[in-house]
């Protein structure tokens, strides 16, 4: 047997009204490793990401972090624990600073900075780290989406996790930009942070993914490594099938 | 060194422009004797404060609250009441009646704040109304005609004068007070906890801040510091009756606040600098010409304001020529990289030191 996996969660399902939004899901996430999570838009992605790190609670199912069943943690308990998260609709704190939106996180989670200074100090670090140093005195809302992706997780890092979930980081940018991206996780990865990402580029999936989980329709509809799961039938179905519905839906 | 130079520069250029401002509103009454003058000034000095108190929640963690004006009734009831009944010290009364406030507070809103948005304001309003028809029922408090305090001879122990000026002092002091405290909240963690909040509170919980305790916080604060004002209030006029919690007195300390910039701790200083004297004058030159004459053009001057500057007369001033100029030439600030190296700087040779 491997050892324990750092996430693991069974039978999670969430029901909106009538909706059901993510059904019957189970997986786990290697420690140390990255995860990757793909499924066509509405397939309840985000939504899953929305339980495990606790802004929505379960309808059913269960959620372990380390063995310890954590599904009743609220969001604001998550970086205590060492996991943080980042947004697809980015949430940059809009008339702060760069530096300011990552000193507020400095304040808080298991790492709590506990002067103005020290907080100052590892916001700069993170800044550096995350190419966003330059910028450190432009308020966030003046800023670009490639920047404020790049704040969203510079925001998350602040509180020093051990695990970090990545909701789309790489939606809207460039292929220079994507690699730049693609890069700075690798990064993270290697500094020992798990990392579970939902993502949409392949190409980003592909290079960094060991393992791979495919939403559709809130089920889980493959696992495996990105090649395993490019080569399944049924995946590929769903791909070539969003796609046309994609392009009638342009036409 | 260079840094330590300039910054040293700076902070003395600074320590003389503020000093410089102190010390005109020291020796104001040395100078201007009209009792009706100093009045305005000690207004001032309580809208002021009670307007900080507001920006707290308003201006700091986006919370917008109009009933403030109930818990300065509470503190001000507290003081009068326990004063004439129990012959307490008022200084002592004073903490008794922040700690009143404080409870009260924390305890209404708790439950209030798992309910997100307009329903805190609503909750603000409907809690300093239902305060008010309670006060207005009941025999202990006065009913509508209120209650006093004991007139006598001047003590400082009492806190009780016949001139105006000791108070034109005290309100000094406090408002230098809750602007030093406000300051400080400002820049540490609480601070950036409730900007956290205001700017968006799933973001907020993502980087592990419990965005109910800190509202509840927030509020305590804001009402403790509302009671104290209460406390000067009633020591100042003698008397406290129902009036002193309507909903108009809630709006008038909200109004600083917005016109000096919710978003900056000196916004209710320099909203109230402006606001008050500004309402007073048009009280006193056309109230009597035509009766109301002198709200509608106070009306006009704040729509004015708020559709010109929704940010402030601040937020003008920070993206202004006129700060460019006085931060270069007169204040000689250094560039923020500086300041930063140097906070850097220091922080570094005191963990050095240890
Ligand atoms: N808060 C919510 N209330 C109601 N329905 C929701 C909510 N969040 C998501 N949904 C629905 O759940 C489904 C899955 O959404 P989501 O998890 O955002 O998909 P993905 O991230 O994979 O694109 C969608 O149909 C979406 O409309
Ligand atoms: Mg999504």
């Amino acid at each position: 047997m491997s050892e324990k996996p750092v996430i693991e969660v069974v039978g999670l399902t969430k029901r909106f009204k009538g909706l059901t939004a993510v059904n019957d899901v189970s997986f786990s996430v290697r420690k140390g490793g990255i995860t990757g999570m793909i499924g066509p838009n509405g397939a309840g992605k985000s939504t899953t990401f929305n339980m495990i790190c606790g802004y929505y609670p379960p309808t059913e199912g269960k959620i372990y972090y380390n063995g310890e069943d954590i599904t009743n943690k609220r969001a604001y308990e998550y970086t205590n624990m060492k996991i943080a998260r980042t947004f697809q609709i980015m949430k940059p704190l809009k008339n702060l600073t760069v530096l300011d939106n990552v000193i507020a996180s400095c304040y808080f989670g298991h790492a709590a900075a506990k002067s103005r200074e020290e907080a100052t100090e590892r916001a700069i670090e993170v800044l550096k780290f995350t190419g966003l140093y330059e910028k450190r005195h432009v308020l966030s809302k003046e800023m670009g989406t490639p920047d404020q992706k790049r704040l969203e997780m510079a925001r998350a890092l602040a509180t020093k996790p051990e695990v970090l979930f990545l909701d789309e980081n790489m939606a809207g940018l460039n292929p220079t930009e994507t690699a730049e991206a693609i890069e700075l996780i690798r990064k993270i990865n290697e500094s020992g942070v798990t990392i579970l990402l939902i993502e949409h580029i392949m190409q980003a999936v592909v290079s960094l993914c060991e393992k791979v989980i495919v939403l559709h329709h809130g089920e889980k509809i493959a696992e495996g490594t990105p090649e395993e799961v490019m080569n399944d039938p049924y995946v590929m179905e769903v791909y070539l099938g969003t796609k046309s519905e994609d392009k009638k839906e342009g036409e | 060194m260079d840094v330590k130079k300039a910054v040293s520069g700076y902070r003395r250029n600074l320590t003389i422009v503020v000093g410089a401002l102190l010390a005109v509103f020291l020796v104001l009454p040395l100078i201007v004797k009209t009792p009706y003058i100093i009045n305005i000034f000690i207004l001032v000095f309580y809208i002021s404060t009670m307007s900080m108190a507001w920006n707290i929640l308003g201006g700091m963690t986006g919370q917008n609250s109009l009933g403030l004006a109930a818990y300065m009734g509470i503190g001000a009831y507290t003081v009068c009441l326990i004063v004439t009944k129990l012959n307490w010290n008022p200084w002592v009364v004073s903490i008794l009646a922040m700690l009143v406030t404080g409870l009260i507070a924390g305890v209404i809103f708790f439950p209030c704040f798992i309910l997100k948005g307009p329903y805190f304001t609503l909750v603000s309003i409907a809690f300093a109304e239902s305060m008010r028809q309670f006060i207005i029922n009941s025999e202990f408090f006065g009913r509508a005609s209120g209650v006093g305090l004991p007139f006598g001879e001047d003590s400082f122990l009492q806190f009780r004068f016949a001139s105006k000026v000791p108070y034109y002092y005290a309100g000094l002091i406090m408002m230098v007070a809750v602007y030093a405290i406000m300051k400080r909240i400002d820049n540490t963690k609480i601070g950036f906890a409730l900007k956290t909040i205001r700017e968006d509170e799933d973001a907020a919980a993502a980087i592990g801040i419990n965005p109910t305790k800190y509202k509840v916080i927030a509020v305590v604060i804001s009402a403790v510091i509302a009671g104290f004002v209460g406390f000067f209030y009633a020591s100042y006029i003698r008397y406290v009756d129902p009036d002193l919690m309507v909903q108009a007195k809630s709006t008038e300390f909200v109004l600083p606040a917005v016109v000096g910039g919710a978003a900056y701790v000196e916004g209710p200083l320099v909203g109230g600098l402006i606001m008050i004297p500004l309402s007073e004058f048009l009280r006193a030159n056309f109230a009597r010409v035509l009766p109301g004459i002198n709200m509608i053009m106070y009306a006009v001057v704040l729509l004015v304001v708020i559709r010109f500057r929704p940010s402030g007369i601040l937020g003008w001033y920070m993206d202004s020529n006129f700060k460019k100029f006085i931060d270069e030439k007169i204040l000689k600030k250094p560039s923020l990289d500086v300041l930063e190296e140097y906070q850097m700087m220091n922080y570094e040779s005191r963990k050095g030191g240890k």
